[in-house]
């Protein structure tokens, strides 16, 4: 294997030959296209530019998808958590609630849009509790078990020393069970991103969703390319932000836990 | 590394997923018999309570919905679905794991491949599959392929990126090893380069299974296609709710299946491995 230089060019040179030569062949490969389908990339570029650069169009196409999303996400990630502490804590409660939770977790979430507009309507509270109900079941489940896998020895150790119950969650368990909480959120934030497009596509409150099924509708397809475009854009943005909070917040659970050792 | 570190995190679910089983055959299982099946009837009832509570029709009670869904079974429209659901997503999913599974252990061998490759398929990955949608819809219609192109367009990438990750997961000490004691290529791959990346490749695997039904019904409830998800759209057109309940458990039903098959197959190939075997899990 060849190793590679230290300087810092040579790893950011390789990581972007591939993404600037796929864009580059896609560039000159589609310049004359007339495929319908397939529209030369300078045009989809333009249309891009239009739609999600423009701030007075943002207003109706971006805004309120982060609103969903925001809103949706954090109903998941919190009770995810609080319901997953419970579960994880209370080993019968957990037992006996399994085979209805393994149930209700096997509904694709996409499934039950029908349901939840009778039920709810075809407005923004709607689509909140779907991508909230959707992506709630990978914290939970994943919580449950990042609890349940918590050093038994500190548990016993923060019992014997009669640590509160409040410091015990807050200092021993959840930290103890934030990776694994972490990785369930992960898979949550992209669920509830298929969620959010899907919910959008029904009720006219704007969004990417509801841009991407008109751009289809009117065949308008370099807007629809741009929109997939935007969704790419929207969706690794979310993920660099995820994993931000991530690191900041396990930093912290790493130098709790040296703290935690060197004090020992 | 930035990549790895974000894939350690999902690394350690299948142990704990696997574990399960034993958990629950370690203490008695009686009482636990008991008290499950007293939560899904506690279940059942508070849905039996909101379907009689609100307006009639506007949720049918859990009778209705199970008498609507046996009347359905001995329809044929109703195998038909099942049998494209369940085509369409074995197809798309037999498709991500040839695909992806050797380009990502042969990416994941080559550090210089890996880092060449990490954007594009970072960025390919947060793209909601279904956001491609519509453009496959116009280019195939609601058809057969048209599903198969959006889930395995949606589902291949925590497969290939698992893969990736898990080639580089072997043991330091067994490439060592096996370089010292000279041991052919063709060896060293089957004995310890595929064992190894084996559990890796499995998370991928898992996490791409349960994306690929959910795109296989999302692609049939919008796109169209016949399955279980037009005809949960199709409930809905007509104002059906008990056979729009019956089939959205029908989807539910598949994704039990899928998850205790998944578990099945799980437990046969990593039967050797540390999170199959008694006694190690805490």
């Amino acid at each position: 294997m060849r190793t590679i230089r230290s300087h810092w060019l040579g790893p950011v040179a390789l990581e972007m030959w591939l993404p600037l030569v796929l864009v580059a062949t896609w560039w000159f490969v589609s310049a004359g296209s007339t495929s319908v389908y397939f529209p030369p990339l300078s045009s989809i570029f333009a249309s891009f530019a239009r739609d999600w650069l423009n701030p007075a169009q943002l207003d109706r196409n971006l805004l309120p998808s982060l609103q969903l999303i925001g809103a949706g996400y954090a109903l998941a990630v919190v009770s995810g958590i609080v319901c997953g502490v419970l579960l994880g804590l209370v080993d019968t409660l957990e037992q006996a609630t399994r085979p209805l939770l393994e149930v209700l977790r096997a509904i694709p979430g996409v499934a039950l849009l029908p349901i939840f507009i009778v039920l709810f309507g075809i407005d923004a509270q709607m689509k909140v509790l779907l991508i909230a109900f959707g992506s709630f079941w990978p914290v939970l489940l994943n919580t449950v078990d990042g609890v349940r896998g918590v050093e038994p020895l500190l548990r016993d150790v923060s019992r014997v020393f009669r640590v509160g119950p409040w410091r015990r969650l807050a200092q021993i368990i959840l930290p103890g069970a934030s990776p694994q909480i972490f990785a369930g959120a992960r898979t949550a934030l992209a669920i509830s991103l298929i969620i959010m497009v899907v919910a959008e596509t029904v009720g006219g409150n704007g969004g990417i969703g509801y841009f991407l099924l008109n751009a289809q509708r009117s065949f308008a397809i370099s807007s629809m390319w741009g929109a997939i475009l935007a969704l790419g854009i929207l969706g690794y943005l979310l993920n660099i932000l995820f994993r931000i909070v991530e690191r900041s917040v396990l930093r912290w659970h790493r130098l709790q836990q040296s703290r935690l050792e060197s004090s020992r | 590394m930035d990549m790895t570190h974000d894939d350690v995190s999902t690394v350690d679910v299948p142990d704990a997923v696997a574990t399960r089983p034993e958990r629950s055959a370690r203490s008695g299982r009686g009482p636990i018999i008991v008290a499950q099946t007293g939560v899904i009837i506690l279940a059942l009832l508070v849905w039996w309570c909101a379907s009689a509570m609100l307006p009639a029709g506007i949720v049918p009670g859990p009778l209705d919905t199970f008498g609507t869904l046996v009347a359905l079974t001995t329809t044929v429209p109703f195998w038909g679905a099942v049998a494209e659901t369940v085509w369409s997503f074995g197809v798309s999913l037999v498709l991500c794991i040839v695909i992806g599974v050797p380009l990502g252990l042969a990416i994941g061998s080559s550090r210089i491949a890996t880092q060449s490759t990490r954007l594009v398929f970072d960025f390919l990955r947060t793209i909601p599959p279904i956001a491609i949608l519509p453009l496959v819809l116009l280019v195939f219609g609601p058809t057969f392929e048209m599903v198969v192109v959006v889930v395995a367009l949606g589902a291949i990438w925590p497969i290939l990126i698992q893969a990736v990750y898990a080639a580089g997961q072997g043991e330091a000490l067994l490439k060592d090893m096996a370089a010292s004691f000279r041991i052919p290529r063709a060896w060293y791959v089957t004995r310890i380069f595929l064992p190894g990346a084996l559990p890796f490749v499995m998370t991928g695997v898992r996490v791409g299974t349960t994306v690929c039904l959910l795109l296989t019904i999302t692609a049939e409830l919008l796109g169209g296609a016949p399955g279980v998800g037009a005809e949960i759209a199709e409930a809905q057109v007509a104002l059906d709710n008990p056979q729009m309940y019956a089939y959205v458990m029908v989807a539910a039903i598949l994704g039990l299946l899928v998850n205790l098959g998944f578990w099945a197959v799980q437990r046969r190939l990593l039967h050797w491995h540390a999170s199959n075997r008694t006694g190690t899990a805490s």
